[in-house]
């Protein structure tokens, strides 16, 4: 074998004398801008080791071995094995606007559960009346007070769409057991047992002091919550997510594509030594993590080289760190895969967006996941997705796997010199930077003194950097533009599915709303529970769980829970740059 | 401007939203042009930022914002740095701000908003040559 | 920045006197500015001098002195004394810019009035400490705060900065391999009066406690001194009051044994006399370009012609028997 390849490695020698200097001296060059790879970059390969087949360990070629996709109904987007899970992220307003906004897109076909937003005081853990949150109640989210709120959302979900029927998913991450403990309290009050119940919080906390801010409490406590979380659902719901980690905000932030990679998995391993902590055994709880994505670029063949990289990573860990016995662990289930990466898009000639968008989907196609077209076109113009970018979004993922007939074929990209050998770098990459955190002693360590935080401030600067000295061309924005080049623009017709009157009124109304619960509830009993959640705060090993779940059924409000815990865990105090 | 002084700038994130990559790149991106920035970080109050302005002297407050709360929490800030006789500090913004709110801002008191792409060098030349000087 | 007209600057002085934190604030700028009416402000703050006791705390990064001096600022509110805070971070050698960042860590203290809190960046001093910043530490002394803390990285000629500017030296540690002995390279161990080993749950803090008070002990002319090593935990609140109880002792004790009015003397020396270089090295260079005969001695060493000596004489002779200081 190594015979082959030295062989190879003296023609290709010759072949950069003989064929590729000439050329350069031609063109006055002294550097190609082209590669070639051969079986001389890839030399210790191994089908069997470092590919196998698609849902087998390691993974590299894809999660699953079979993919049945069927066409999503407009406004969703398909899961996993095909079938349609949770609806478009949405929410907004009031819990009385959300429900309506559901109503009207039942009345549209619309079978999904729902796909909540939260408003910021609601994700970090304020009642929409806290006067130091003026301005933000019900703007990127619904505001979720108290149970009432959820018993109000819920409404358009009865008969054959009660919760044991519909998925929910839930993007709450620091008051994440609260708002779930609201969805179990109204489980209980509509008779349905918890293993019944469907839902994914995305309760990936250890991102949020990294990337996306709302945060509530200290690292250590908040792992003291997601342990609870993953004892809790792993017992009592058998059909729950536990999660939905992963890299994608972490990249968006800034982060390089091997940190991505390896803050997610440093995150990861931080998550599982918990559940380990608590006495699970990973086989009991890991196949109950879900991947939100990891994050994404323009760069094509390295976005399916990562999810490759991700994939095995991924199985490595499970298997070899934590000794994982049985496949079904092994298993990195993630909703979205390769894609261009939400801040690549450009508010500049927006129409470029979608064939960026397509190449993203076609990355996705052909590292294993499904063709997505993600985001529509006009993300950046920030107003909302038209419908005509929805349907060009959408059509665009039915062309490429249809027309183009992507996913016929599992890896097509498997064994190629190139795919594989930038795999396997991608891969030492995130290995070199999550052992720097596992050194550090891991995530929670990173985090509390900073590391994190500033490699992804570092990543953005020198991406800004490259982009203004022209070294990351990206097209209509750093180069190509003048005169004459046109400006492509199209009429939007923006649906509206959330009345914007409605949403400038949503703080008032909220206020109101949240008064007359306060009024009619049991106060004697909340302050009781609020005593007894202290009490259990106290106790590292208490879970806080059902204790939550008593505090909703009697109207506590979020922000009364959160501030018990606020005494208790401190907040968190942000890192200097 | 002597030459010893420098442009102090305050970036600030008002209300809850946590996106903060903006600002930070804005904030290594002035200090690059020589300026002296101070950044106070996530959940920013109109009242803390407004002290901060006043305790640092600072000559710009930059606010970012990505969450839709620009509204309120932009004129606030101006509106406290009057009440609180810090004047000559000139207020810009960025993040995610629709088109039709801009000239209602600017009436409030913004100078000037910058979109999403807006280069570092823009906002720096913005500032030097539009900074007060009495 | 701004240009001053005199008038101004006597209002803005009379207003901090009455506790106006906007004219504090502006007078901080113009101090730091180096602004040309540095000398008359200074003037009109002399005789409100002297009250604010001065404490530096220094260390290097990640020691989490910003977190130490929230800490102790909520301990010496709780005691109803006033704070003043000067947080410094370095300003970049290639652009001239800084990011000052510290406050950050300090923001419990934004809507305190008894706290005013600055950020300065070190702007081309060779030391820690920029040079303008024993003017602002008057500044804040002649406001009537009661307690200064100077928080600043303990690198390059800190120790001599910072022992220029203060009545107290806290060197913070953290109990990582080779922090102590990096300290020592540093010169921090001859200017520490305490100790604080920070960050005090981590491995390690045990020998890295007793690895300084040994080497405390090696140092012949401090080890008759009682120099405290405190253990600390600023992000959970531990040893706070310890290293409080230490200070108050301490301060004490350097009163008791005349230290106290000596290190202030001795600064006022060094100030006076630097003060006075400062003015005749900007005017002798001001000279040797404006004056007709002093730059053509400039000149003929430039070309080679002179050589520097003759020259410097033939100017120190023209300038100390000729002209006016």
């Amino acid at each position: 074998m190594s015979e082959e390849i030295e062989k190879i490695k003296g023609e290709r020698k010759k072949w950069e004398e003989k064929v590729i200097k000439p050329s350069l001296d031609r063109f006055g060059l002294k550097e190609s801008p082209n590669r070639f790879y051969c079986p001389a970059d890839l030399e210790n390969f191994d089908f069997l080791t470092d590919v196998g087949f698609p849902g087998q360990y390691p993974f590299t070629a894809g999660t699953y071995a079979v993919i049945p996709y069927r066409p999503a109904l407009r406004g969703s987007m398909p899961g996993g094995s095909g079938l349609v899970r949770a609806a478009t992220y949405s929410g907004y307003g009031t819990a009385e606007d959300t429900r309506d906004y559901y109503m009207q897109m039942q009345k549209l076909g619309q079978r999904g559960g729902p796909n909540l937003a939260f408003d910021l005081p609601s994700q970090c853990g304020y009642d929409s009346s806290n006067p130091m949150v003026r301005g933000e109640v019900g703007k990127t989210g619904v505001a979720v007070d108290t149970l009432r709120d959820f018993e109000i959302i819920y409404e358009p979900f009865q008969g054959d769409l009660n919760l044991d029927r519909i998925a929910s998913n839930y993007t709450i991450n620091a008051p994440a057991n609260i708002i779930l403990a609201m969805y179990f309290a109204l489980a209980e009050k509509r008779g349905i047992s918890f293993d019944k119940l469907r839902a994914t919080p995305q309760n990936d906390i250890l991102k949020e002091f990294v990337a996306r801010g709302t945060y509530i409490f200290p690292p250590g406590p908040s792992m003291r919550m997601v342990r609870d979380s993953i004892v809790f659902i792993t017992k009592y719901c058998p059909s729950m997510n536990i999660n939905q980690l992963g890299g994608y905000h972490i990249r968006q932030a800034g982060a390089t594509r091997a940190q991505d990679l390896a803050f997610s998995m440093a995150n990861l391993i931080a998550y599982i030594k918990e559940g380990i902590r608590a006495g699970l055994d990973v086989d009991e709880f890991v196949p109950r993590f879900t991947v939100n994505s990891f994050g994404g670029s323009m760069e094509f063949f390295k976005e399916i080289a990562f999810q490759r990289a991700a994939r095995r990573m991924w199985a490595k860990i499970l298997k070899e760190r934590f000794g994982a016995k049985k496949e079904r662990t092994l298993l990195l289930r993630a909703g979205l895969h390769a894609n261009m990466g939400n801040e690549n898009c450009t508010v500049q000639r927006p129409l470029n967006n979608i064939t960026r968008a397509v190449v993203g989907a076609i990355a996705s196609a052909l590292s294993g996941g499904m063709p997505i077209v993600y985001p529509p076109y006009d993300e950046a113009l920030g107003l909302g997705w038209s419908m005509e970018a929805s349907q060009l979004a959408q059509d665009g993922a039915r062309i490429l796997q249809y027309e183009a007939k992507l996913t016929e074929v599992l890896d097509p990209l498997a064994g190629s010199y190139h795919i594989e050998s930038l795999t396997n770098e991608i891969e030492s990459a995130a290995w070199d930077d999550l052992n720097k955190i596992e050194a550090m002693g891991g995530a929670v360590v990173a985090i509390e003194n900073g590391y994190m935080q500033r490699e992804i401030a570092k990543g953005a600067y020198e991406r800004q950097k490259r982009i203004e000295n022209g070294e990351d061309l990206i097209v209509g924005v750093n180069c190509f533009v003048g005169e004459d080049e046109l400006e492509v623009m199209t009429t939007r017709l923006v649906p509206h599915p959330y009345d914007p009157e409605k949403r400038e009124k949503a703080e008032e109304k909220q206020i109101q709303n949240l008064m007359v619960v306060n009024s009619i509830r049991d106060n004697h009993a909340v302050s009781k529970l609020l005593n007894d959640l202290r009490v259990k705060a106290k106790d590292e090993n208490e879970n806080l769980i059902p204790t939550f779940i008593e505090c909703a059924k009697a109207y506590v409000t979020l922000q009364e829970m959160c501030d018990v815990l606020r005494d208790i865990f401190g907040e968190y105090q942000p890192i200097a740059l | 401007m002597s030459e010893k002084s420098k442009i102090r700038v305050l970036i600030a994130k008002p209300g809850l939203d946590g996106h903060d990559r903006g600002a930070k790149i804005i904030v290594l991106g002035l200090r690059d042009a020589g300026m002296e920035t101070i950044y106070t970080g996530l959940r920013q109050t109109p009242e803390k930022i407004a002290q901060v302005a006043i305790q640092e002297d600072v000559d710009v407050i930059g606010l970012s914002c990505l969450s839709g709360a620009h509204k309120y929490l932009f004129p606030k800030v101006v509106e406290l740095l009057k009440a609180k006789g810090k004047e000559d500090a000139m207020v810009i913004a960025g993040g995610i701000i629709p088109q039709n709110d801009i000239s209602f801002l600017q009436e409030q008191g913004i100078a000037r908003v910058f979109g999403p792409g807006t280069s570092i060098k823009e906002i720096a030349d913005y500032i030097k040559q539009h900074i007060k000087k009495q | 920045m701004h240009e001053m007209s005199s008038s101004m600057v006597t209002r803005l002085i009379n207003e901090m006197l009455e506790g106006n934190i906007l004219s504090l604030a502006r007078l901080v700028t113009l101090i730091e500015s180096e602004d040309e009416a540095t000398p008359r402000i200074m003037k009109s703050i002399n005789a409100h001098l002297g009250k604010a006791y001065r404490i530096g705390i220094t260390g290097p990064i990640g020691a989490g002195k910003s977190t130490l001096v929230e800490r102790l600022t909520s301990l010496l509110r709780g005691q109803e004394k006033t704070v003043g805070i000067i947080c410094v971070d370095p300003t970049s050698p290639f652009t001239g810019g800084a990011v000052l960042g510290d406050r950050i860590r300090m923001q419990k203290h934004d809507l305190d009035d008894g706290v005013y809190i600055r950020s300065m960046a070190t702007r081309g001093s060779l030391g820690g400490l920029p040079k303008t910043i024993h003017g602002v530490i008057k500044l804040l002394d002649a406001f009537g705060k009661e307690m200064v803390l100077i928080e600043t990285i303990g690198v390059g000629q800190t120790e001599v900065d910072i022992m220029q500017s203060s009545d107290l030296v806290i060197v913070v540690l953290v109990p990582e391999a080779g922090d102590s002995i990096q300290a020592m390279k540093a010169g921090l161990m001859e200017i520490g009066d305490i100790f604080v080993v920070n960050k005090a749950d981590r491995p390690g803090a045990e020998d890295t406690l007793n690895n300084i008070k040994a080497i405390l002990k090696l140092n012949a002319e401090r080890s008759n001194y009682d120099i405290p090593v405190v253990a600390t935990e600023a992000v959970n609140n531990k040893g706070i009051k310890e290293l409080y109880g230490q200070i108050a002792m301490k301060r004490q004790l350097l009163i008791n044994n005349g230290q106290f009015a000596e290190r202030r003397r001795k600064q006022r020396q060094s100030e006076f006399i630097e003060t006075v270089i400062n003015r005749i090295t900007s005017d002798v260079i001001n000279r040797l370009t404006t004056d007709a005969i002093l730059s053509r001695y400039k000149e003929d060493v430039e070309n080679g012609k002179l050589d520097p000596f003759t020259a410097a004489n033939e100017v120190y002779k023209s300038i100390a028997l000729n002209g006016k200081p």
